[in-house]
């Protein structure tokens, strides 16, 4: 069959892929898409986090109207319709895969839907259902992301075991669930199924969830679950699990006691590895690292000149927004540009109850590099707008380089933490100092003033706490 | 003492030394000249600032040097060490240092604070500098690192990287880093250097300071005024009719009666007549520059190239000191001895190439001023007058003129004005009082 050619070849069409792809022909090049799911969007837009931030905002409207009942509102038996609200999350995600698929056509973006197999380094090969086809690209952008890793253990081939994407399927609400892994994926997901009325239980290996995460970040967060789950067992390692009837018996080790449990449905989520086999990588010149993602430099070039990586392929944090960041990187280095991914803020945030976000060098991070630097801490008991919310259990924290008194890092805990936290990467990009930030007027009732107020401790001048002046 | 270039005149930073004009040992007066230097603008000389011995002489012929910059050592005559007049046989200069004392605009930017400056962050963070700033300095090839900061917690803006640029740029031009002004803009951007020698013997020579200049200015007007030509002839036999009638008379009081100086005398009436011609515009303010004087630039073809002395107030001097200035100033120029304040604040220039025996040309508008004229040889030429056929003596010109400024009707009418004054000169005006 004769090849197709094209300038651009994207391969996957997640947020890295498609945002790859529309810069690209927005730059006027010649542009194919290659997507072997016929909805595009890739993980985050289908089985990440859209998906599953549609379900945070239905259950945590659930556990706001019952905690409303201590502000002297009463709702009454609350009503759970699964099926309208699989269908309300489903229709979220239809109309966005919809949306990317509207702007690939206004911008001439071929797509091609199939898998895709590299047979050299300017050719794939993409299985369509009308047969084989070849493409001849001038060069080409691997974003083909990454999945929830199933270790062979687990894989019993039942599907009351579960990982995130048939978590996010919404089956039933299990009456007993167990969580294989604290991570955010967990906390997440923990968190939607307990307000949905499962009896949740998450075990993690390390001493704590949310591991990496500054531990008086974390700290809101474990009180809330430890209310919420039934259980948050630390230290713990799952030796064994198998089928009993229709549920699943796991055994698991918690210093050095080993227990026997059963559950109805059991998420692994113990992390996410790359979609990279069958890929004919190894017809090309393309290179990876120890645990499996593509090795490439700060223009996202692999060792295969004319091919690149973006996004979860390349490892690190696994961010939608770092895809994105690294999509225009990669495409402006190929247009020859001076481009580069170095020095780039990306934030991240946990959307747990309450949600953890955090940019640029955390606290841990400094203590662990040893490196001096000044912390200045809000804690949102003071915020007007947190007792408001009925949500005082926040933290806003500025790292900051005591000499320049540049701020390095924002690390926030609260409702709405989420949102915040942009103050912080425009803050730690821009080079703000904390006075930029003290000096800069913030609305007053809201969550943003605990930011301008934690600056201000830094100078020992909070209005609305005391600070210890022994600086 | 050491005796530093001062500041020779507005914009001008730096010249070329081209010639000292004293030796080591030698004693020198107040005022004496002690160098030549060319600028951008024109060659002038240093005076010594006080009597002395020249102990130290610290440039050589060719050098490129800056405003306070350290040029001789002086020793003040009443010194009982007054040194042997002996010159060292040395020549070699010591490395010259610019001891330029730090002012606001110049405080950390010596040639060692570009060299050596470097970021460094106890918390190993990257230099603080926005995105914007990051990715200017990205397409640049410029390390950030290599920046100092002049905002607060040391972050980089855009001013800091342009700064630093212009220092790169002086050091790679003229292997210092004086100060960090603003880098004099240089001719056109340097296309791609082609191999002349491939087809032949070659020779190649600097371009002087002041042939980089005429180039930047005639670049500059070329691509920024939208020029309109306008050619006429004027009938010029009456006038050196004229001329000859009266030149013995100027000559015996000293003055020189040349055909610029009449053109002088018609050009400074029909600028006032036409306030426009002699304006200026004013891009920012939107605003026409009306100028109740009247200096003409005269361009003067010297051996290092054109210069164009200025005449003050024409408007209102007669024949005899138009003549008189107008000879004076153009053989000051040819000698090279103008000085700087002699060659700004022009309204209008003439151009005249009578006298090497050009024609038709369109000279180039010299910006900010608004129109040029041209002027050619004037030739016998066979003429109808009232039917018949005339030889008469013909002076071709060109008024090019700035668009935005002066419209076709406007020139038109003060160049009908000025052929006119020249046509019909009044032999009053040729008396000498």
């Amino acid at each position: 069959m004769e090849p197709t050619s094209t300038e651009i070849l994207v391969l996957g069409a997640g947020p890295g892929g498609y945002t790859a792809a529309f810069y690209a022909a927005d730059k006027g090049k010649k542009v194919t898409l290659v997507e072997q799911n016929p909805r595009l969007g890739g993980v985050c837009m289908n089985v990440g986090c859209i998906p599953s931030k549609a379900l945070l905002h239905a259950t945590a409207v659930m556990r706001e109207s019952k905690e409303s009942s201590k502000r002297g509102i009463e709702f009454g038996a609350l009503n759970l319709n699964l099926d309208k609200l699989r269908a309300w999350k489903e229709s979220i995600v239809e109309k966005l895969g919809q949306g990317i698929k509207t702007l690939a056509q206004h911008r001439h973006v071929e797509v091609v839907h199939g898998r895709g197999h590299f047979e050299d380094s300017q050719t794939l090969r993409v299985e369509t259902d009308a047969g084989q086809k070849f493409i001849r690209y001038e060069k080409a952008i691997i974003a083909v992301g990454s999945k929830p890793a199933m270790p062979n253990a687990f894989d019993l081939g039942n599907k009351r075991v579960m990982t995130s994407t048939e978590a996010l399927e919404l089956p039933d609400v299990p009456q007993d669930i167990l969580v294989v892994g604290g991570g955010y994926i967990g906390m997440e997901l923990g968190t939607v199924y307990a307000a949905l009325g499962s009896r949740v239980v998450v075990l993690e290996a390390l001493p704590s969830i949310l591991t990496g995460v500054d531990p008086d970040l974390v700290r809101p967060v474990s009180r809330v679950a430890q209310k919420a789950f039934k259980e948050i067992r630390l230290n713990t390692k799952v030796l064994k699990m198998a089928t009993a009837g229709k549920q699943i018996k796991v055994i698991t080790e918690v210093n050095k006691e080993q227990r026997e449990e059963l559950y109805d449905r059991v998420l692994v989520s113990v992390g996410r590895v790359p979609n990279l086999a069958d890929l004919g990588l190894e017809n090309t010149k393309v290179t990876k690292d120890d645990k499996g993602f593509i090795q490439c430099n700060a223009q996202q070039q692999t060792e295969d000149p004319n091919i690149y990586a973006v996004g979860d392929v390349n490892g690190g944090t696994l961010l939608a927004h770092r895809a994105f960041k690294e999509a225009k990187v990669a495409v402006e280095a190929m247009l020859g540009e001076a481009s580069a991914f170095e020095n780039v803020v990306i934030p991240a945030v946990v959307f747990t109850d309450p949600e953890v976000a955090w940019c640029g060098l955390t606290e841990t991070e400094a203590k662990q590099k040893n490196i001096g630097v000044k912390i200045a801490r809000f804690p949102w008991g003071a915020s007007g707008r947190a007792l408001t919310l009925d949500r005082p259990d926040g933290l806003t924290k500025l790292v900051i380089e005591p000499e320049t008194e540049r701020i390095l890092g924002v690390g926030i805990v609260g409702v709405g933490a989420g949102e915040l936290i942009s103050e912080g990467v425009l803050a730690v990009e821009m080079g703000a100092t904390a006075r930029d930030i003290a000096d800069s007027v913030h609305p007053h009732p809201t969550l943003s003033e605990t930011l301008m107020e934690a600056a201000e401790s830094f100078y020992g001048t909070a209005t609305h706490t005391l600070t210890r002046r022994d600086v | 003492m050491d005796v530093k270039l001062p500041q020779l005149a507005e914009g001008v930073e730096s010249g070329t030394v081209v010639s000292i004009l004293v030796a080591e040992g030698e004693e020198v007066k107040k005022d004496q000249p002690i160098m030549e230097l060319e600028t951008q603008k024109a060659v002038g000389s240093i005076p010594a600032p006080s009597s002395g011995i020249v102990t130290k002489i610290y440039v050589k012929q060719g050098m490129d040097v800056a405003v306070g910059q350290a040029l001789i050592a002086l020793e003040s005559s009443g010194a009982a060490s007054a040194k042997p007049a002996q010159a060292p046989a040395a020549t070699e200069t010591p490395p010259v240092k610019p001891s330029v004392p730090p002012t606001k605009t110049q405080a950390a930017t010596t040639a060692a604070g570009v060299e050596n400056y470097h970021y460094e962050s106890k918390s190993g963070a990257p230099p603080p500098a926005p995105p914007s700033v990051r990715k200017i300095a990205r397409d640049l090839g410029i390390d950030l690192t290599r920046i100092k900061g002049s905002e607060a917690g040391g972050r980089i803006n855009l001013g800091d990287v342009r700064d630093y640029i212009q220092r790169l740029q002086q050091i790679a031009f003229h292997g210092t880093a004086p100060a960090a002004r603003p880098a004099l803009a240089d001719a056109p951007t340097p296309s791609e250097a082609i191999d002349f020698a491939k087809w032949g013997p070659i020779r190649r020579e600097k371009m002087s300071p002041l042939r980089r200049t005429v180039g930047r200015r005639m670049v500059e007007s070329w691509t920024t005024i939208p020029k309109i030509n306008q050619f006429a002839d004027a009938d010029v036999t009456a006038l050196l009719a004229l001329r000859k009638k009266r030149a013995a008379a100027y000559e015996k009081k000293g003055a020189h009666l040349t055909f610029t100086s009449f053109l002088l005398l018609v050009l400074g009436r029909a600028l006032k007549k036409h306030p426009r011609a002699n304006s200026s515009m004013d891009e920012s303010a939107h605003e026409i520059v009306y100028k109740d004087y009247c200096h003409i630039g005269v361009a003067v073809d010297t051996e290092g190239g054109l210069i164009v002395p200025t005449l003050r107030d024409v408007d209102r001097k007669n024949l005899f000191e138009l003549s008189q200035e107008l000879h004076a100033l153009t053989e000051k120029t040819r000698q090279r001895k103008i000085s700087l304040e002699e060659l700004q604040g022009g309204t209008f220039t003439i151009s005249n190439q009578g006298s090497i025996g050009g024609s038709h040309f369109t000279p180039i508008i010299y910006a900010p001023q608004v129109a040029i004229l041209g002027v050619g040889q004037g030739q016998a030429k066979p003429v109808a007058i009232d039917g018949k056929i005339a030889i008469r003596t013909i002076v071709p010109l060109c008024l090019a003129y700035d668009h935005r400024v002066l419209d076709g009707a406007d020139a038109v009418r003060f160049l009908k004005d000025v052929i006119a004054g020249l046509e019909a000169f009044d032999e009053a005006d040729l008396k000498l009082k």
